[in-house]
């Protein structure tokens, strides 16, 4: 129903047999007369079937015989968008029960045009076939793989931050098809994240010599803690007690397993028997007791001592020997008796 | 020190030497003073000793001072009160308000009592009052209220009996009470579950409470010591096989009914005490 424009009188035609196409009657000599495709019309009878007016600018749209006037076409019969509330003029997309534009009609999650791929319904909204099926993925609780778009059964391939069939892909190395098991090797330092990535199966991947980390068995692609005979994480290279990341602080290491300093002196003792101080530097060990530097010293002159003093040991605390002279005689004499009769006993 | 009117003082070398080593310190500002075997008799040699507030430590050790002035509480600053191998016979109640003080070394002097609320020490974490004339009937009430006590060395005394109170000493990880005149241990005693360190020889002990089976006194870091006593026979022949064959052998259904035989009061003759006529600790 395109427009048709053209008020203009035929004057190769007589006057005796023209009739105007809306009220039969003739024409007068001079009157003007409006042809339009070949009908004729008065001036006066030349107007909107609706409105009875004179069309602007002689512009017209004809549906079932009848001309009307631009607006009152559009108020009778054209479609108005669902979006965006006008007429729509031109290719009406006819969906969901609604007129579009073509250009209004999108899906609704990826907002692609959905005019010439078609749509699906889905809960009332109208999605194109990737998302729908990305929607139902996720209603099943699978993934969509980002290739074929079909749902992902088995584990999914993890690559360059999305999930595939594993199928889709094949082994940098050796060719072979790959499954969820393939590794992403990270880009090297110098490229950009992920632009670098490749996939690699798992023997080819393991052939590579990436650390794998003791503790989560993933490879370890940034720094790598050696420690205890294997490969950490950073993240993952952590108190066997307190379970917080050592990230660089000095660990101390006890039967296989770390610990921070805190707990392994918790634990395995080493606080100074004077200040009761976690003991950081130098350690003097000694009758089953730890001492700080500081703190290493005669227990009744108080006196320091040194890795070369000698000592004597009563009730298992050091006493030098100018204090131990010192003692009274008959205590002395006790003291040396009790330990002949241990000697003797361990021999 | 050339300049100073030595003269009108009643000045001997012995005083000198204390005094010169306190206003060494002062002048230095060391806050830790060693006054090892000056020959002090008394706090009095001393002056000015008590105003440095800020010491930390104080080793009065081999000198021949004999009472504490209540004065000392002063020093609230000092962590370390080192009074070894001295003629003390009696503390102040104050020196247990001392807000800092951790080590207290009273050993070797001549103690036959402690004062009434000697317990009440805030942060006391070592107490030496071995070679002293204590027995468990001298202990103030209050004595094993002491629960930041890390280690207690009662050794060279005259208990026959610990009070069943040694339980309360959660942080006791050092429990010396060699040579003494005991004749039992508390069951309570299993209750120090820190306890690393078990000096008990050279008592007149005959059985040991099986609860101390379940103290860590295996450890690589454990020590008991348990020689010389009277221990019965099941003990004594497990104890020349080793510690560890003791503890074992306590925690035996067969020993358990041994103890309470033992412990109610199917006792042997009860062996004599030491003759302690000979202590430094006794002389007068």
């Amino acid at each position: 129903m395109p427009p048709v424009t053209g008020v203009t009188p035929n004057p190769n035609m007589s006057l005796g047999n023209m009739f105007c196409s809306r009220c039969d009657e003739g024409f007068e000599p001079h009157e003007k007369i409006v042809n339009s495709n070949g009908e004729l019309w008065h001036t006066q009878c030349f107007v909107c079937a609706q409105c009875f007016r004179a069309f602007q600018d002689g512009i017209f749209y004809e549906f079932e015989g009848r001309k009307y006037c631009e607006r009152d076409f559009h108020v009778l019969f054209a479609p108005c968008c669902n979006k965006c509330g006008e007429f729509v003029i031109g290719r009406v997309i006819k969906a969901m029960a609604a007129n579009w534009h073509p250009s209004c009609f999108r899906c609704e999650l990826c907002s692609n045009e959905l005019a010439d791929c078609g749509f699906i319904r889905n809960q009332n909204r109208a999605l194109c076939h990737e998302c729908n099926a990305k929607v139902k993925a996720v209603g099943l609780g699978k993934y969509m793989c980002n290739k074929c778009h079909g749902i992902i059964d088995d584990a999914p391939l993890r690559f360059r931050g999305e999930v595939y069939h594993g199928y889709h892909f094949n082994c940098t190395s050796c060719n072979v098809e790959l499954d969820s098991t393939a590794r992403e090797v990270k880009s090297r330092p110098g490229f950009a994240a992920n632009d670098m990535n490749e996939l690699y199966c798992l023997r080819c991947h393991d052939k590579m010599g990436i650390p794998i980390c003791g503790a989560c068995r993933r490879p370890i692609e940034e720094r790598v803690v050696t420690a205890l005979g294997k490969h950490w994480h950073v993240e993952h290279f952590v108190c066997a007690k307190c379970e917080k990341p050592f990230l660089g602080h000095r660990h101390y290491e006890k039967r296989g397993l770390a610990y921070c300093e805190t707990h392994y002196h918790q634990l395995f003792g080493n606080l100074c028997f004077v200040c009761n101080q976690v003991i950081g530097g130098d350690v003097f060990t000694a009758l089953n007791k730890s001492w700080c530097v500081h703190h290493f010293a005669c227990s009744v002159c108080d006196m320091k001592m040194t890795q070369k003093s000698k000592f004597y040991e009563y009730d298992e605390k050091p006493v030098c020997k100018k204090c131990y002279e010192r003692f009274p005689n008959e205590l002395r004499r006790r003291l040396r008796i009790s330990h002949e009769n241990t000697m003797k006993k361990t021999t | 020190m050339s300049s100073a009117p030595v003269s009108c003082l009643p000045v001997n070398s012995k005083m000198s030497k204390a005094k010169k080593a306190i206003d060494e310190a002062r002048e230095s500002q060391n806050r830790e003073l060693d006054l090892v075997d000056k020959n002090v008799s008394s706090f009095d040699e001393m002056s000015g000793l008590l105003n440095m507030l800020n010491v930390t430590r104080i080793t009065l050790s081999h000198n021949k001072i004999s009472t504490i002035p209540p004065g000392i509480a002063n020093l609230i600053n000092l962590e370390i009160l080192n009074l070894a191998n001295n003629q003390i016979e009696e503390l102040p109640v104050s020196l247990s308000s001392m807000p800092k003080l951790r080590i207290l070394n009273v050993s070797i002097n001549r103690l036959n009592t402690l004062p009434r609320g000697f317990g009440a020490f805030p942060v006391l974490e070592v107490l030496d009052l071995s070679y002293n004339n204590l027995n468990e009937h001298t202990l103030p009430g209050n004595f094993f209220m002491m629960e930041t006590l890390r280690a207690l060395y009662l050794g060279d005394n005259d208990f026959e009996y610990l009070p069943k109170e040694i339980g309360n000493l959660k942080n006791l990880q050092i429990l010396g009470l060699r040579d003494n005149d005991l004749l039992d241990l508390p069951r309570e005693i299993g209750e120090l579950v820190r306890l690393r360190e078990l000096h008990i020889q050279n008592n007149r002990l005959t059985v040991l409470p099986p609860e101390i089976a379940n103290l860590d006194l295996l450890g690589s870091k454990s020590i008991l010591k348990m020689e010389e006593n009277e221990w019965v026979q099941p003990i004594a022949e497990q104890y020349l096989l080793g510690i560890s064959h003791v503890l074992d052998y306590i925690k035996t259904e067969a020993y358990r009914i041994l103890y309470n035989r033992q412990s109610g009061g199917g006792k042997g003759p009860v062996p004599p005490r030491a003759d302690k006529s000979k202590k430094a600790s006794r002389q007068r």
